[in-house]
């Protein structure tokens, strides 16, 4: 069972070495906290505090509001400035909680209280994982309780961690394995008995050989796998992790569930080992702080919250004379741009990216007509054709896009843009096809909706 | 923390690539055919590779400049364009073919179409193709020295005579062909390629896979595997394989696209091959292979990995390049292009039939035109067998390269014999080969001549078809005749020359004079 590897895929510069081997260092904020209430996907979490309420770390600030939605908390003790619109990483001012951190890190009581999972019913623990706030990790932010709870619980054959972190420039999972092994482990387990049916697989590539080991020997005596792969982009997207364990693929209209899989990121098992085990909500996270541009890069674990500026603060700014040209939450690959570091870490930002290139404005310089070479079909993970899909946005021609291209099945990872020897923005293009086709389709609902 | 910072879509980073540098690892890849042509060949086919990657550029530029459009000559397409044009020219080229070749590849096959990426056949096949067609004989021209025999190794191989491979595979001794006729040096350009991945192994290999087993069904020989070598090594399929087909911006982008296209490939070459005439099989049927690759990226479209038959079953490697959904319009296109293929052959095979009583009829007519005495002609078991005897060989040793094609004898409305007409050839002619019959009554006195072949300079050379000359024979009893170049002839053997044409007027003398003697030793 299972691949050496998924099809297609490229091998952008790794520029790992920066931060490869910077271990974790603790950093409290001093400065203003500030919890977007929507940092997760589903509905924004309502606010259970209000200006002036004292609050402590570890303290519940906002409630999920829906079935896909998440709890924040308050990573830290102080006072509630204000519950209004904070400018977020993706550029958009959103509704936050803002609170005055007083530096003192007070804690709710019975915080870090031990517990023994295995005494724990399947209930209790969804309860302790969906209290603590535990959302997706790796970048997506999905409510983890939600995806923990599929329609089927006995159909899951794998519980996958996703340690692969194929993204450039990013090393805080591997830090996170190299420091948290057991701990990692001990969170499959936690996973792994809500599903007594299912193996546990935890995927690392092959360039983090540290991480490899030590997970290796955490594993001893464990019924989990521990499966290095070959070091290749999109190594770490959930669909290339399902192929690589099960050979199963699957479309947009389907789940992970659907092939009897649940992908969690490393960082995610890591938060469910400490909210289950040692009663910690999600208040902090391991975060990359890296790029050329920046005098110290290095691994912080912090407090979800934080002001971006002060993290770049605590990597000792920027290095002399030199000043970031991209700004990235994330890696290069599918990291956000944003402009203004006055923005709050969200629970799934892994990394900020003080890029001195801008690769992206000299793509443009050299950008020529396409020249059919097809290496975007060649690399893309998902067998889908770019340069057609190119050629039918191109033409407006959304019904070709959509129904004979399949261009929906675009996971955007950004390897037909990152090969392209004629620079083309295909990614790009295809964000955009896939956001005015999946509007049409939610027009023409609601016009049926109204109709009725 | 500003504006000025550039807030991108992701992804922000892009591999070393670009189109330059595709360009330029095919011009490597083309380096070593290229070297072996200037080796072996000579300066003149560095001239020609330089004149036709000059003029490629120079067009573009000029195009860039009159259309304002931004300087595309810097992507090195044209260069790719100039070099490939180049390399699949005779090293016997006048200077002008290139650059005329060029000129049309880069102008109004890319140009005019939209530039790079729009053409929607390979400029450079396109260029040799208009070249093939406006200069046919200047182009299949390739006797390079004297001393080696102008036919290519293909020419002969369809004549029936056998090859020496390994000249063929090194492009070295006495080797004929284009500038880049080395096998050997083109197939490590084109390994080059494969292990860059600069072009993928679909085309080459379904390419010259379905070549070969087309050559082998149907080429007469059977699978005998020297014969199949000789035709892999001879006539540009392996340059069309690897270095034509392979254009990317007129092959199709998707695996299961390129495998049909290359198969397209080799079924159009081999048809061109072996039910038309020879040399230029595969530079045909690329142009027209090319036309196929819109609609081959219109409907073969593989499905995404996550929409495949038993993707979900969990078994590792299912999915196969080929779905159902596709396989249709692949079995369609496959017989499409058969049947075109076998169209364009059975096209040319009746046309050929037409052609050919077309040519007795006017050899028939002409044969009665110079006996005016005669109503009908009927062979001669006696001449006939004379013109065998000769075995198309040089008739005699007085008349310079001259030929008896065909004696017969004429005969008047009782059947009675009147005279003879023989048709006859001279090979020095100022422009390939003059034929005539020439009809002779029973007293051995010219009648009249009529030319059945003559492609002289018009104005010159071709004056021989008027009355002025071709009339000075008739009527003349001689053993043989003359030319006075000075005019003014009194003798009945003198035959003034048509004024500044006198090679051409000398061949038919010899020619008239081959007839003559030919007749005086066998009736």
């Amino acid at each position: 069972m299972g691949r050496k590897s998924f099809h297609g895929g490229v091998h952008p510069i790794e520029h790992k070495e920066l931060t490869r081997n910077a271990a974790f260092e603790t950093y409290l904020p001093r400065g203003e906290m500030v919890y977007p209430l929507g940092q997760h996907i589903g509905r924004p979490a309502s606010p259970v505090v209000s200006k002036g309420d004292h609050v402590a770390a570890g303290q519940l600030i906002a409630e999920a509001s829906a079935f896909v939605s998440a709890n924040i908390v308050s990573s830290c003790s102080g006072t509630v400035k204000a519950v209004e619109r904070r400018r977020t990483v993706a550029g958009v001012y959103a509704e936050s909680v803002v609170i005055e951190n007083d530096g003192l890190y007070e804690t709710v009581p019975g915080l870090g209280t031990k517990v023994d999972h295995r005494h724990l019913s399947q209930e209790e623990i969804l309860a302790k994982i969906k209290d603590a706030g535990i959302i997706g990790m790796g970048g997506a932010g999905f409510p983890t309780h939600v995806k923990l709870m599929p329609k089927d619980p006995s159909a899951i054959r794998y519980i996958i961690a996703n340690g692969a972190e194929c993204e450039p420039y990013i090393t805080c999972d591997d830090q996170l394995m190299r420091d948290c092994a057991g701990e990692i482990l001990t969170g499959m387990e936690v996973v792994l008995s809500l599903f007594p049916g299912a193996e546990g697989v935890v995927i690392i590539e092959q360039n983090k050989p540290e991480a490899i080991a030590a997970m290796k020997k955490a594993a001893e005596g464990r019924n989990i796998r521990i499966m290095a792969v070959r070091t290749k982009y999109p190594q770490g997207g959930e669909r290339s992790c399902i192929s690589l364990v099960t050979g199963a693929s699957y479309g947009i209209t389907q789940l992970p569930a659907d092939v009897g899989c649940i992908v969690d990121n490393i960082g995610t098992i890591y938060a469910i080992y400490k909210a289950v085990c040692e009663t910690t909500p999600l208040m902090e996270r391991g975060v990359t702080i890296t790029g050329e541009a920046v005098k110290r890069p290095c691994n912080l674990i912090t407090r979800i919250g934080v002001n971006c500026g002060e993290l770049l603060e605590a990597a000792g700014g920027y290095k002399d004379g030199v000043q970031a040209v991209k700004i990235l939450a994330g890696g290069p690959m599918m990291g956000i741009a944003f402009d203004n570091l006055n923005v709050p870490l969200q629970k799934n930002n892994n990394a900020l990216t003080f890029l001195a290139r801008d690769e992206v404005e000299e793509a443009e310089r050299k950008q020529t007509a396409c020249i059919r070479c097809g290496r975007c079909v060649r690399v893309c993970p998902q067998g889908l054709t770019p340069q057609l899909m190119s050629d039918a946005f191109a033409k407006k021609d959304f019904d070709r896009y959509e129904n004979k291209l399949h261009g929906l099945e675009c996971i955007s990872c950004g390897s037909c843009t990152f090969i392209c020897p004629a620079k083309r923005p295909l990614t790009q293009e295809f964000k955009v096809a896939k956001a005015e086709i999946m509007a049409a389709k939610r027009a023409a609902k609601e016009k049926e909706a109204a109709k009725a | 923390m500003s504006s000025y910072l550039n807030v991108s879509s992701g992804p922000h980073t892009r591999s070393r690539l670009s189109t330059g540098n595709v360009m330029r690892d095919v011009c490597i890849s083309l380096v070593p055919a290229a070297a072996v042509g200037v080796w072996h060949f000579g300066v003149r086919a560095l001239i020609i590779i330089i004149a036709s990657i000059a003029t490629a550029v120079l067009t573009e530029l000029v195009f860039d400049l009159i259309t304002k459009r931004g300087a595309t000559y810097k992507d090195g397409s044209a260069v790719v364009t100039g070099l490939l044009l180049a390399l699949c020219l005779s090293p016997c080229v006048p200077i002008y073919i290139p650059i005329l070749g060029s000129l049309f590849a880069i102008l109004f096959v890319k140009c005019f179409f939209g530039g790079l990426g729009k053409n929607f056949m390979n400029p450079a096949l396109a260029g040799r193709c208009f070249l093939l067609i406006s200069f046919s004989s200047t182009m299949t021209n390739y006797q390079y020295t004297d001393a080696v025999s102008s036919a290519t190794p293909l020419v002969s191989l369809l004549d029936g005579k056998t090859v020496n491979l390994t000249t063929m595979f090194l492009g070295s001794g006495d080797a004929t062909g284009v500038i880049g006729c080395s096998i050997g040096a083109l197939l490590i350009g084109g390994l080059y390629l494969l292990l860059i991945d600069a072009i993928t192994w679909e085309i080459p290999v379904s390419a010259l896979v379905v070549f070969s087993l087309f050559i082998g069904l149907f080429g007469g020989h059977g699978f005998d595997p020297m014969y199949i070598l000789a035709n892999l090594l001879g006539g540009g399929i392996v340059m069309g394989a690897f270095f034509m087909a392979t254009d990317p911006v007129t092959s199709p982008v998707t695996s299961v696209g390129q495998l049909i296209y290359g198969a397209a490939v080799g079924v159009l070459a081999g048809v061109f091959r072996v039910f038309a005439t020879a040399a230029d099989s595969v530079s045909y049927a690329i142009i027209i292979a090319n036309l196929l690759t819109p609609l081959l990226d219109t409907y073969v479209v593989p499905l995404p990995y996550g929409l495949r038959k038993n993707a979900n079953a969990g078994k590792a490697g299912s999915s196969s390049a080929l779905t159902p959904k596709m396989f249709m319009p692949a079995v369609r296109l496959t017989v499409i292009t058969l049947l075109a293929g076998l169209g364009l052959a059975g096209v040319f095979n009746l046309t050929k039939n037409t052609i050919e009583a077309q040519k007795e009829a006017k050899k028939r007519a002409s044969y009665l035109e110079v006996l005016p005495e005669a109503v009908d002609v009927k062979a001669s078991d006696e001449l006939t067998a004379a013109v065998e005897a000769l075995a198309g060989g040089v008739y005699g040793t007085d008349f310079g390269k001259a030929y008896i094609n065909d004696a017969i004898i004429g005969v008047d409305e009782s059947g009675n014999e009147v005279g003879y007409v023989v048709n006859a050839s001279s090979g020095d002619g100022f422009d390939g080969k003059i034929s005539l019959s020439v009809g002779v009554n029973k007293d051995g006195a010219v009648q009249a001549i009529a030319f059945t072949e003559l492609n002289e300079t018009a104005g010159m050379g071709m004056r021989c078809d008027e009355p002025e000359f071709k009339d000075q024979f008739a009527g003349k009893a001689v053993e043989s005749f003359v030319l006075n170049k000075a005019g003014g002839s009194t003798e009945d053997f003198e035959i003034d020359s048509v004024s500044g044409a006198s090679i051409s007027s000398g061949a038919v003398v010899n020619a008239v004079n081959a007839a003559l003697d030919f007749l005086h030793k066998n009736s």
